[in-house]
């Protein structure tokens, strides 16, 4: 944790290793509890737990800096989500249902073809990880640094935000007030009077959705 | 005048002798674990004891402040309770022990005791969860703290992290997640209230605290604990409450310098001191502001909305009970005391003592009493006392627990806001205030040479 | 239309998911075990055993799961071998970088499933986040003097923030007026 004890305990052969396993396996776990739990508001709770992991992924590539700032601004972020989720959702009541359509009367071949269909979200995952891991393959020749992080990475960022990359600075600046305005606009509250527009508004979609449900 | 007298003698007797056994039974367990077994280990085994050794060094710290909490905790509830009861004209316990004093150890048994109960249609797992999560940052915060307030000890320099108060401010960030999370796993309207709550105003009140923190880093131009303590040192004219290290030169003239240390400090004549004024004026907001904030996000009156008892019967800790609702309330002193140590630290500072050196060496008989205590048995052969860090210690207990007991008064004196007066205040005053602060100490600092 | 029904999840067993996860687990040791000579890993690069490895598991998890066993445990036992039979044999720069692409592919595959619009940020956070370990990683392995990986974190980071605050309330638009926030019915623009 201290710059004294740190990198030499890093630096003995298999501890980073067994670090990086430990922190993965547990990062990989919370990661499909996130994507596989009902409740939406819990697996935004896990998710911060995803992100505890990374930071200590973080760590252990001597960014200390940066895994301060992803636990920060993380859980503050995702608590915000969670907030806005139950806000949106009844916790209780409106669980995600998983239902699953399919036809028992299908030939076994189309019925595999069907399977496939449903799964095609995993399908594109997969292919997507296929895609990235034979890349990484190909591309394995960088020109890799024996040289360790430096000590003051903190004054390097600093530097370089305030010189080489100011511009990108004050622009993501620019960006951040920009998107808190539009948030607000989007958020903030519609007047009273416009609410009867706006019920004669979603009844006008249901109608037009209804009648398309029947042409087909 | 002084009617309360015999109340307030027995209040500081109850202070004096509860610091005394703390802090003697944490220094204890600090030398026993990180030299006492460490020698004796290297007597017995030599060499071999090393790894062994070192490792019983890097976990000293976290031993120290998990011994530390649960007795602090205890403290601290007591002189809250009997210094409410001073301020507000009351008894305060006055039944278990003498004159009541062993009534937080009544409490912490029965709360142990309790039996503990997981509402019907509650998310187990979460709410068994929140309270960990609740504690663990108050822990996790206090570590980088302890270099700190011991100027240095070589048994806590492991935790000198690089960016030091930004960690302090991570494991700040925390404790939110765990309020949202207990009230909402609590199954309770009332608890998702307090939790709501306690996100919106942690979110809001986060930005000014954060804001004046980075204003005090801004002057000290860095992130480590201890380098911003060890700046401060020299009197309350070098503190950061004071100019944030403006006023130096004028320590220096005041301390020998004379008119060649203001030239060095103020090179720009009258606009310099002009800027030195503003900055001790920006300084001293900032300190306020820190407080301020501070005080939201810890929920302490008058901020404690998330678990006001008259309209969310208690909020987020509503449904807990037994060892968790021990856990939440530990951590709830437990922050206090993290607050008021970092204010310490980046205000107040560290462990500096307030006279200057200059004045402290002319009066006869202390220059005598350091030198003999440096001398003493304790120091030079069992290293029991490290004379750096005693006197650092003892002015950071003294600057901390007169935190505490201003919170205390601030509780004892003000109402509970109303949320939309909270937000209200957040957005409208603290957060602007915060920013005007930073920019002028932005520009002002240019003019004067700070920290030499 | 009429033949579609509504069927419950199978009975699942979490006693044969063990089995699998044991068979996974043997796999993974078998493999390490090849790892420690030299020819071992000779013959793993030359004949890409890693691969086929994965594939194997993947189809046994897929017969497990068909037969009845516990989902949620294979998957992940899938995941976890997989993983650390690709990385193993790998520099560590590798091993963060697989990581990282595995993460954004389980944010994909959120993204595209999920039907809840607040999950569906969620796992836009989670893809952002593996772009943050990749350019770490570099950081860290090919420039750690200038750290260009790092400030480009700090970039990504603020355009999330960003783009968390204005999805969400761009979902709690949509709420106010559709009163859902099934992504299914987000159809708004569909025409």
């Amino acid at each position: 944790m201290g710059q004294d004890l740190l990198p030499p305990l890093l630096s003995a052969p298999g501890v980073e290793t067994w670090a990086f396993y430990i922190l993965t396996t547990l990062s990989i776990c919370l990661a499909i509890a996130v994507l596989a739990d009902r409740v939406v508001i819990r697996s935004g709770f896990i998710l911060i737990g995803v992100f505890g992991t990374i930071s200590g992924i973080f760590l252990l590539l001597s960014a200390q800096f940066l895994a301060l700032a992803q636990i920060m601004i993380y859980a503050v972020g995702i608590t915000l989500m969670v907030v806005i989720a139950l806000m949106l959702t009844n916790p209780r009541l409106e669980r995600e249902q998983a239902v699953v359509y399919y036809d028992e009367n299908l030939p076994p071949l189309a019925k595999i073809f069907a399977s496939c269909k449903r799964n095609l979200s995993l399908w594109v995952s997969v292919l997507s990880f296929v895609t990235l891991y034979s890349a990484l393959i190909g591309e394995n020749h960088w020109p890799l640094s024996d040289q360790p992080v430096s000590p003051d990475a903190v004054k390097v960022l600093g530097e370089a935000l305030v010189t080489n990359y100011s511009i990108p600075f004050e622009f993501s600046s620019v960006l951040l007030l920009a998107a808190l305005m539009g948030a607000v606009m989007l958020a903030k509250g519609e007047s009273k009077n416009r609410d009867d527009d706006n019920v004669a508004i979603v009844d006008e979609a249901k109608k037009q959705e209804n009648n398309l449900a029947l042409q087909r | 005048m002084f009617a309360n007298g015999d109340e307030i003698f027995k209040i500081s007797r109850l202070t004096i002798a509860w610091l005394t056994i703390i802090f003697t039974i944490v220094w204890m367990v600090c030398w026993g674990v990180g030299i006492g077994l460490p020698m004796l280990l290297t007597q017995q085994l030599g060499d071999q004891a090393n790894l062994a050794n070192e490792i019983l060094r890097a976990v000293t710290p976290v031993i120290a402040i998990l011994v530390f909490i649960p007795i602090n905790a205890m403290f601290m509830v007591l002189i809250e309770r009997r210094a409410l009861a001073l301020w507000t004209v009351r008894k305060g316990p006055n039944r278990v022990g003498p004159d009541g004093n062993l009534q937080t150890a009544a409490d912490a048994v029965k709360l142990l005791l309790k039996e503990d109960i997981t509402p019907t249609g509650a998310d187990a797992a979460m709410h068994t969860f929140a309270p960990i999560l609740f504690f663990a940052p108050s822990i996790i915060g206090a570590v980088p703290l302890l270099a700190a307030v011991t100027n240095d000890h070589p048994l806590f320099h492991i935790l000198n992290l690089p960016t030091g108060i930004f960690y302090v401010l991570a494991a700040g960030a925390l404790p939110v997640v765990a309020l949202v999370m207990a009230g909402w796993a609590s199954n309770n309207k009332y608890s998702l209230v307090g939790g709501l709550r306690s996100a919106a105003q942690a979110i809001s009140y986060e930005i000014p605290l954060v804001l004046s923190l980075v204003t005090v880093c801004l002057m000290a131009g860095t992130l480590d604990l201890v380098k911003i303590a060890q700046q401060q040192a020299g009197g309350i004219l070098n503190w950061n409450l004071l100019g944030g290290g403006a006023l130096v030169g004028l320590n220096q003239a005041i301390g020998g310098g004379g008119a060649k240390a203001l030239e060095a400090a103020y090179p720009m004549g009258a606009v310099s001191y002009v800027c030195a004024g503003l900055l001790v004026c920006s300084l001293i907001i900032s300190f306020w502001l820190y407080l301020t904030g501070a005080c939201a996000e810890i929920n302490r009156i008058p901020f404690d909305l998330p678990e006001a008892e008259s309209e969310l019967v208690s909020g987020y800790n509503t449904e807990y009970s037994g060892m968790k609702f021990a856990i939440f309330f530990l951590a709830e002193f437990t922050n206090l005391f993290v607050v008021a140590s970092v204010t310490t630290v980046m205000f107040l500072g560290g462990g500096d003592n307030p006279i200057p050196p200059y004045i402290l060496d002319k009066i006869p008989g202390i220059p005598q009493m350091v030198a003999a205590i440096r001398e003493s048995f304790l120091c030079q052969n069992l290293h029991l006392i490290n004379p750096e860090t005693l006197f650092a210690t003892l002015w950071v207990i003294a600057k901390v627990y007169g935190l505490v007991i201003f919170a205390i008064l601030i509780r004892a004196t003000l109402p509970r806001f109303r949320i939309d007066q909270l937000m209200a205040f957040g957005w409208k005053r603290l957060i602007p205030l915060s920013l005007i602060v930073f920019i002028i100490v932005v520009f002002a600092r240019e003019f004067v040479n700070i920290h030499g | 239309m009429q033949n579609v029904v509504t069927v419950k999840e199978p009975q699942s067993s979490v006693n044969l998911a063990l089995v699998y996860a044991l068979v996974a687990a043997a796999v993974v040791g078998s493999y390490t075990g090849q790892l420690s000579t030299a020819a071992g890993i000779e013959s793993i690069v030359t004949n890409h055993y890693d691969f086929w490895a994965c594939l194997g598991l993947a189809l046994a998890g897929w017969i497990f799961r068909s037969v009845g066993g516990h989902k949620g445990v294979i998957v992940t036992m899938t995941v976890l071998a997989s993983f650390i039979i690709l990385t193993l044999s790998q520099p560590m720069l590798l091993r963060y970088l697989t990581f990282a692409a595995l993460l954004f592919s389980m944010g994909l595959y959120g993204m595209v499933q999920s039907r809840n619009a607040v999950r569906v940020l969620l796992s836009i956070e989670l893809m952002l986040n593996a772009v943050n370990i990749n350019l770490i990683a570099f950081s860290r392995y090919v420039d750690p003097v200038a750290l260009k990986g790092q400030l480009f974190v700090i970039f990504v980071l603020t355009v999330a923030a960003a783009e968390a605050a204005v999805g969400l309330a761009v979902v709690l638009a949509i709420y106010r007026s559709r009163q859902t926030v099934d992504m299914d019915k987000f159809t708004l623009l569909k025409w």
